[in-house]
C-alpha cells in the first residue's frame, strides 16, 4: 500500500497547498457552470435532451482537462527539483510510484468532475425544471458520464505521466500535456457526438469499453517505459 | 557492508564506470574522489539500487543489488548535494512520511527522535520551505537516517554549508562510523576527505586510478624533504647540484630561504645534502620531511593518469 501513502502526499501536501492548481481546476469548474446558466433555452424534444446531455458532458469534463495539466505540473515539478531522488532511493516498487501519482492527481481531479456535475445538475434543473433535467439525464446517464472521465482520466494520465517521464523541464511537460489535452478532448467530442448521434445506450457503452481497452494500453506502457532507470538518467 | 564487484555501466555507449571494484567495511568512512564526470554519482546512485550494474554486481549487507534492488535501497541512506524536500510539508509530516516508506515500526516518534538528534526539535512542525540551507541540509541527513541503515551514500554533503555547519556534518559522519556504519563519502573537499575518510577510492574517467588508505596515498611517490636556511638560494641550488642532488624553490618563513629535494634513500642522500650545503657556507636551520597533503598526492595521481 505503499502508492497510497504517495496519493495521500500529493494529496494532502501538494495539490491542496497549490494555489495555482486550485485556481486552474476553478477555472475549469467554472466554465461548464457558466455554460449550463447562460445557455438561451432547451427546447422540448430529443434535440434539447441531447444539449442537456452536452451540457452534463461539459461539466464532468471540463474539470478532467484540468487533471492533466496538474499531472504534468507535479511530476516535472518533482524531477526539477529533485524530490524525485530520495522517492526513487526508498525501497518502493516502479509500479507504486506511478500508481501513487496517478491516484493523487486522479482522486481530487474527480471530485472536481462529481462536484461540477452536481452543480451543473442543480443549476439546469433550476433553470429549465427539474423534471425535464430528469428526464434527460438519468442516473445511468450520469453514472456512465462519470465512469467514463474517470477513465479518460486516468488514459490521459498515463500517457502525460509516460511524457513528462521523458521531458527535462516543467515547461515542456506542460506544453505537451497542452497538446494532449486538446487532441484527447477533440477525439473525446468527435467520438461523443458520434455515439449521440448512432443511437441510444450501446454507443456509450462501446465508448467505454473503447477506454478501458486505452486504460489498460497507457498503464502497461506506462509500467514498461517509467522505471527507475530512465527517470534517474534524466534528473 | 558494501563489496563492489566489477562493476560496469553505460549509458547510450557511454562507459560511465569501467570495471569497478572496491569495499567498505562497516566503522569505516571511504572517500569517492575524482574530477567532474569521473563516475562519482553513478557509482554511488549504483550502490543504492537506483541504477543497475550493467556488468558486475554490489553486494550491500550481503544482498545482490541484481537479485533484490528493493531490499538494498531498504539498507541504505542516501544523501545528495541538493537536499531535495517538499518544500509545503512540516518538518514531522516530511520525516515521517519517508518512516512509513521504509516500513519503520513507529514512524512519528522515530520523526521526532531523529529532529532531536539532529537539533530540529524545535521546528518540528514549521514547513520545510522556510528552513535556512544548513537546516535543510540537516532534514536530508535525518530523511537519510531515517530507517537506522547500516549503509550510508553521502554525495556531496557538505556543498554550500559555512564552515561551522560542515564541522558539525564532519563530527556527526565520524559519529556514525562510531555506530559501525559504512559510510561511502562521494566529494570533491580534499579537505573534508583528508580528515575524516579512513580511505581512498580514486576513480578516473570511469576506472579505478587508486585506492588505499588515507595515509598511504598521501605517503606514495619519491619521499620529499624541505631545508631552511639563512643566505643566497643561488649557492644552495648550486652547493646541491654539485652533490647530485636537483632542488627546487619551497615557501618559507621568518625571513628565510628554502629548498625542497627529493630522496629516495634519505639516509644517504640527506648527509650529503647537508654536508654540500654546510661547506658551500649555507647556513641551515632545519632539514624535514615534507608530508604531502591529500590535494598534492591527488593532483600527481591524476597528471600521472594523464600522462
Amino acid at each position: 500500500m505503499k502508492w497510497w501513502l504517495i496519493a495521500w502526499r500529493e494529496i494532502r501536501w501538494e495539490v491542496f497547498l497549490d494555489r495555482a492548481s486550485l485556481l486552474r481546476t476553478g477555472v475549469f469548474v467554472v466554465i461548464p457552470l457558466f455554460f449550463v446558466i447562460s445557455n438561451r433555452g432547451i427546447s422540448p424534444g430529443p434535440a434539447g435532451d441531447a444539449t442537456l446531455i452536452g451540457l452534463a458532458l461539459q461539466s464532468v469534463f471540463f474539470p478532467a482537462l484540468s487533471g492533466v495539466a496538474l499531472i504534468a505540473a507535479t511530476f516535472s515539478a518533482e524531477k526539477e527539483n529533485g524530490t524525485l531522488v530520495p522517492l526513487l532511493a526508498a525501497p518502493i516498487r516502479d509500479f507504486d510510484i506511478v500508481l501513487g501519482k496517478l491516484v493523487g492527481m486522479v482522486v481530487p481531479v474527480m471530485v472536481a468532475c462529481v462536484v461540477t456535475l452536481a452543480a451543473g445538475y442543480g443549476l439546469a434543473a433550476y433553470r429549465y425544471g427539474a423534471e425535464r433535467v430528469a428526464r434527460a439525464l438519468t442516473p445511468e446517464l450520469l453514472y456512465a458520464l462519470i465512469v467514463l472521465s474517470l477513465l479518460y482520466l486516468v488514459t490521459t494520465g498515463s500517457v502525460t505521466m509516460i511524457v513528462a517521464a521523458r521531458v527535462k523541464t516543467s515547461r515542456a511537460a506542460q506544453q505537451i500535456a497542452g497538446i494532449v489535452i486538446a487532441l484527447s478532448a477533440l477525439v473525446f467530442a468527435g467520438v461523443g457526438f458520434l455515439a449521440s448521434q448512432i443511437g441510444e445506450g450501446w454507443p456509450l457503452l462501446a465508448l467505454g469499453a473503447g477506454l478501458v481497452l486505452l486504460d489498460v494500453v497507457a498503464l502497461e506502457i506506462a509500467r514498461r517505459v517509467w522505471n527507475r532507470e530512465e527517470v534517474i538518467g534524466r534528473v | 557492508m558494501i563489496d563492489v564487484q566489477h562493476v560496469t555501466r553505460r549509458f547510450d555507449g557511454t562507459v560511465a564506470l569501467d570495471d569497478v571494484s572496491f569495499q567498505v567495511h562497516p566503522g569505516e568512512i571511504v572517500a569517492l574522489l575524482g574530477p567532474n564526470g569521473a563516475g562519482k554519482t553513478t557509482a554511488s546512485r549504483i550502490i543504492g539500487g537506483i541504477l543497475a550494474p550493467s556488468v558486475g554486481d554490489v553486494l550491500v549487507d550481503g544482498i545482490s543489488v541484481r537479485k533484490d534492488a528493493n531490499a538494498v535501497r531498504a539498507r541504505c541512506g542516501f544523501v545528495t548535494d541538493q537536499p531535495s524536500l517538499y518544500e509545503r510539508m512540516p518538518l514531522r509530516s516530511y520525516l515521517g512520511f519517508f518512516a512509513r516508506l521504509y516500513d519503520v515500526a513507529q514512524p512519528d516518534a522515530r520523526a521526532a527522535e531523529l529532529a532531536k538528534l539532529l537539533g530540529l526539535d524545535d521546528v518540528l512542525d514549521r514547513k520545510l520551505a522556510t528552513f535556512s540551507r544548513g537546516m535543510r541540509q540537516k532534514v536530508a541527513i535525518a530523511r537519510a537516517l531515517v530507517h537506522d541503515p547500516p549503509v550510508l551514500l553521502l554525495d556531496e554533503p557538505a556543498t554550500a554549508l559555512d564552515p561551522e555547519m560542515s564541522q558539525m556534518l564532519r563530527a556527526f559522519i565520524i559519529s556514525l562510523r562510531a555506530r559501525h556504519r559504512a559510510i561511502l563519502l562521494t566529494t570533491h573537499d580534499l579537505d573534508e576527505a583528508q580528515r575524516i575518510a579512513d580511505r581512498l577510492v580514486v576513480l578516473y574517467k570511469g576506472k579505478v586510478l587508486r585506492t588505499g588508505a588515507t595515509a598511504d596515498i598521501r605517503a606514495a611517490g619519491r619521499p620529499t624533504y624541505t631545508v631552511t636556511f639563512a643566505g643566497d638560494p643561488a649557492t644552495a641550488r648550486d652547493a646541491l647540484a654539485r652533490a647530485g642532488i636537483e632542488a627546487e624553490s619551497a615557501s618559507a618563513r621568518d625571513g628565510l630561504t628554502a629548498l625542497r629535494f627529493a630522496a629516495d634513500d634519505p639516509t644517504a642522500i640527506n648527509p650529503a645534502a647537508l654536508r654540500a650545503l654546510l661547506d658551500a657556507g649555507v647556513r641551515v636551520v632545519t632539514l624535514a620531511s615534507e608530508e604531502r597533503s591529500l590535494e598534492e598526492a591527488y593532483l600527481s595521481i591524476l597528471a600521472e593518469a594523464r600522462r
